[in-house]
């Protein structure tokens, strides 16, 4: 038996040599169920792949496990009833503003939890793509931003499409009726100007939908995932369209009552420092389904 | 999440029906509809209400057992404790026995007007 063996317990042992992977069973072992050894290969011979798929593992038993007894198949409907796969079909919104309007309406929804406001507007303000303004100096050049950096309470502005999203500097104000009044007269009076919303150099440098789809999906894989794996979670990107992004939670994160805050402070600051065109991030994740969604 | 105190269903099936019971499964229980009236056949409108009194987690409408089940529009009023009414709507969808669909929405969130 060669060296540097490494012992498994009472699986027997193993060593690496030649960057090859022997195993060394334990003679005549009876195993109930999947015989271990085997699972061993698997995370090896899986490793050895993603690491360098081009030398392949060798896997040798000097002793072979004699006749693995395994369990039998376990049935396909061991007395529990069928899972259902939930399907989420969009509800029917009705339009908010009355057709054809020549007036400027806006529309504000503040949020559940009470840190931004949406503001709806029967006028385009960003066609096809979206826009995240973080601070003052990158609202320069863009009309629109600009006149709602000006109000004083306002932190940051998404622009995205028919919407801008508001959140403020002062967390513990919960009524949002009077800034949302100042927010409402500052879109109308740029859009009623007829200027041009959004920079134009913002506009020319806008990234395409792959350039986002590949910084976003590798900002995932990378850090993301990694990140919630520890909690059971994982994040998928579901879908880019210009350059907003949509996200689905799952495993550990869905109906998380973390989940807004590793939303909001995780997930979206990862993306914006790594993908900093990124636009809209949209959350699609219904916390409410699944056989057992963890709530607070 | 509210209280629901009771919804009421409305669904106008497509060109497939199914003549098995409605169920719908609230917080992963299944069960069938109170006040049924109409039917699930192709074509038909059948409507159904439950007095639930209990806290919304997940509210589904379930598949049918054996064939499929095309839904062309779902209608639901809930009526939850401390909230106005609300009416949600649902557009198409097709349903079988490895499948249920969402109906539970929230509340609205009030709007108004700047």
């Amino acid at each position: 038996m060669p060296g540097n063996l490494r012992l498994l317990g009472d699986f027997g042992s193993y060593n690496i040599k030649n960057n090859a992977l022997v195993l060394y069973p334990l003679r005549q072992t009876t195993w109930i169920g999947d015989n271990p050894l085997n699972f061993i290969k698997k995370i090896f011979t899986g490793m050895k792949r993603d690491a360098e798929s081009e030398s392949p593992v060798v896997v040798e038993e000097q002793q072979p496990v004699e006749e693995a007894v395994s369990a039998p198949e376990p049935e396909a409907n061991p007395g529990f009833p069928e899972v259902r796969h939930v399907l989420q079909i969009p509800a029917i919104s009705e339009s908010i503003f009355p057709e054809n309007s020549p007036a400027v309406l806006i529309k504000a929804k503040p949020s559940p939890t009470g840190d931004q406001c949406l503001f709806t507007v029967n006028r385009p303000l960003m066609n096809g793509n979206s826009w995240y303004f973080p601070d003052f100096e990158s609202a320069a050049g863009s009309p629109l931003a600009e006149a709602l950096f000006c109000l004083e309470d306002v932190e940051t502005v998404l622009v995205c499409e028919y919407t801008v999203t508001i959140t403020r500097k002062d967390k513990t104000l919960f009524d949002w009726v009077p800034l949302a009044k100042e927010v409402g007269t500052a879109i109308r009076g740029v859009v009623q100007a007829g200027e041009a919303l959004i920079s134009e150099k913002i506009i020319a440098e806008l990234p395409s939908e792959e350039e986002i789809r590949e910084g976003i999906q590798k900002v995932i894989d990378t850090e993301v995932n990694p990140g919630v794996a520890g909690h059971g979670g994982n994040v998928t990107l579901m879908a880019v369209k210009g350059n907003s992004v949509t996200i689905k939670m799952g495993g550990g994160c869905q109906g998380c009552s973390a989940a807004d805050l590793t939303l909001k402070q995780g997930i979206h600051t990862s993306f914006r420092t790594a993908v900093p065109k990124v636009g809209a991030i949209f959350d699609e994740t219904d916390h409410t389904a699944g056989l057992n969604p963890f709530f607070s | 999440m509210p209280k629901v105190n009771t919804f009421k269903v409305k669904v106008q099936t497509g060109e497939q029906g199914m003549s098995e019971p409605v169920y719908f499964n609230f917080n992963n229980h299944k069960m069938e509809f109170k006040n049924v009236s109409g039917s699930a056949e192709s074509g038909k409108i059948f409507e159904g209400d439950f007095e639930v009194n209990s806290f919304a987690h997940s509210l589904t409408l379930v598949g049918p057992e054996s064939g499929k089940w095309e839904i062309e529009r779902i209608s639901i009023e809930y009526d939850c404790e401390n909230e106005k009414p609300y009416t949600i709507q649902f557009g198409a969808v097709t349903l079988d026995k490895a499948t249920e669909v969402n109906i539970w929405q929230d509340p609205p969130i009030p709007a108004f007007d700047v």
